[in-house]
């Protein structure tokens, strides 16, 4: 079980909440993607999941499985089929913690 | 078992507080304040409806500028093609709508205009009162604007009354000038316009809210001391009620203690209030101890004190007892509502019998009771605790068609039951309908699921069973 604690401690600390909300220049392959020089990785997240949904690659017989097209593939490290699971850690791979 | 969702907790203290402002006009009937038309009440009202009558009494939003030489040109050419009787009111109403945009002194300006162009408009003390309310609501670091509009009132004959004190006192308080009010307060009341006990008790109420006990303490001895004036039954229960919040029920115990010293007899929601305290700390014997004692004096329980008792008892895990009293109070008259069922599936649910909890569902709508959404998500959260994946999925698409929201934790267990069975796809679809409904931000709903699959990955990796 996901103890309790943790699972506030998230939305608690303001670190990880920035993280999360703040706006960051994007790479050249993910600005291409969302169309914004900026973005949040929230906002990334949903732009890509909106996306999944409005063209349907969520594969027919197994929804948790992502038949990526073209756009779709050069953003998720070239992968032809994405997990629904691995979808926040793959995006969380363009936002890479700000060396202090 | 999880905590108590937190709506549920709230509705509780919400609906105790409700009764307990309720019980304020019941105790001692207050004259009408005015004869007239009074923009800005003084009426027993708590804050938010308080706030919610000042705009609807904004008649239209007639000024669009601030800027004072255009409202007064406004004025002028409404005075000159109005039908409307031009009385008090009708100058009150304009003076309203232009304070609600403009700065004190612009509005002191206008009224001066109002005063000059139509000599048998007379201001009186409710006209002051709208401008005494706009220098309150605006943040300042002294009370040198209250005083210049006290200062207008006294020299054109009026001197403030307890109405007054009531206003300021209010504004101030919801304007977070808390330093202020009290100030003030003792500043009026040096000057024999004392507060009565209902800006007393809402000067206390906020200060609960946002200072240290023994700074309320100190502020009721220097009203006892300077000003005679006593703390009441009400003033006592807002104290109970702040100390039990913070757990502290030993000082909730003493002042139980001092207010039979001074004579009071506790009434219903003073002991509602010390059951609430004790069922916050799921001690359910103590909770039946002021049941019991409430018997013996002679304390009639009302459908908040049931509901207390079956919430604290439920908490506590103590549901058989829970249900004998839903029983007893079905027997007196009191009709259960969606916050008893829910307590009392909330306890059910913490026994692991969910099954038994969604057929009480079935029982209180029989009963012509509908649920809300807090007791859904309770079901919900019972359900997927007790691994009856399949149930909770019809139940949320039950309150899928209600558009009904989720609350946090039940929307967690449902999305970690999801994920645990693979059903990652129908996992997102209930990230999309909460972040839809705006049951929560998307942030919450984000790091929920994002930590949640990260912690199924994370344990099959381990090979854990999940």
């Amino acid at each position: 079980m996901l103890p309790q604690r943790m699972k506030k401690a998230i939305t608690d600390n303001p670190k990880k909440l920035a993280n999360l909300i703040d706006l960051v220049n994007l790479p050249s392959t993910l600005r291409d993607f969302v169309g914004q020089s900026q973005i949040s990785r929230l906002g990334c997240f949903l732009h890509v999941w909106s996306y999944i949904k409005t063209n349907n690659l969520q594969d027919t017989n197994n929804k948790n499985v992502v038949n990526c097209d073209n756009k779709l593939k050069s953003i998720l490290l070239g992968k032809p089929r994405v997990e629904l699971a691995e979808l926040p850690a793959l995006i969380k791979l363009h936002f890479p913690k700000e060396p202090k | 078992m999880g905590k108590v969702p937190p709506s549920l907790r709230s509705a509780i203290s919400t609906t105790l507080m409700k009764k307990q402002s309720s019980l304020v006009p019941v105790e001692s009937p207050v004259p009408p304040p005015k004869p007239h038309h009074f923009p800005k009440k003084p009426t027993r009202k708590t804050p938010s409806q308080l706030s919610r009558k000042t705009h609807e009494d904004i008649p239209i939003a007639l000024f669009k500028t601030p800027n004072l030489s255009d409202a007064k040109k406004l004025f002028n050419s409404v005075i000159s093609t109005t039908k409307a009787p031009v009385d008090l009111r009708f100058h009150n109403s304009l003076l309203q709508s232009y304070a609600s945009i403009s700065t004190l002194q612009d509005s002191i300006s206008l009224l001066r205009h109002m005063i000059k162009s139509n000599p048998s408009f007379s201001p009186d003390r409710s006209t002051y009162h709208i401008l005494l309310t706009q220098s309150c609501k605006a943040p300042d670091a002294t009370l040198a604007s209250v005083h210049q509009t006290l200062n207008l009132m006294l020299t054109n004959g009026l001197s403030p009354d307890k109405f007054t004190a009531d206003i300021a006192v209010r504004s101030l308080s919801l304007a977070g000038r808390m330093e202020h009010a009290i100030e003030l307060v003792k500043e009026l009341s040096s000057k024999d316009t004392k507060p009565d006990t209902y800006t007393y008790n809402f000067l206390v109420k906020h200060l609960c809210k946002s200072r240290s006990l023994s700074m309320v303490y100190d502020f009721i001895d220097e009203m006892r001391n300077n000003f005679d004036l006593k703390p009441d039954l009400v003033t006592y229960t807002v104290l109970i009620d702040n100390v039990c919040n913070t757990k502290n029920l030993r000082e909730a115990l003493r002042l139980v203690g001092v207010l039979n010293e001074e004579g009071f007899k506790p009434d219903c929601f003073v002991y509602n209030t010390i059951m609430k305290g004790y069922c916050m700390l799921s001690r359910g014997n103590e909770a039946i101890g002021v049941y019991n004692k409430m018997k013996e004096e002679g304390v009639e329980p009302d459908i908040v004190t049931y509901n207390t008792l079956i919430f604290g008892l439920s908490k506590s895990g103590r549901v058989r007892e829970a249900r004998k009293f839903l029983g007893i109070m079905e027997e007196k008259g009191h009709l259960p509502d969606a916050v008893t069922y829910t307590s009392l599936m909330n306890g059910m649910c913490r026994e692991g019998d969910a099954l038994g909890a969604l057929a009480l569902l079935g029982g209180m709508e029989a009963k012509g009771c509908s649920p809300n959404s807090c007791t859904y998500s309770t079901l919900l959260h019972g359900l997927c605790k007790s691994r009856l994946l399949e149930k909770a999925l019809e139940l949320y698409a039950v309150m899928k068609s209600g558009d009904m929201k989720l609350e946090t934790a039940a929307y967690a267990t449902f999305v970690r039951a999801l994920c645990r069975e693979g059903r990652i796809a129908e996992a997102y679809e209930v990230f999309d309908y909460v972040v839809e409904s705006k049951s929560l931000t998307d942030v919450a709903a984000y790091t929920t699921l994002e930590s949640t699959l990260k912690w199924v990955k994370k344990a099959k990796e381990q090979g854990h069973a999940i």
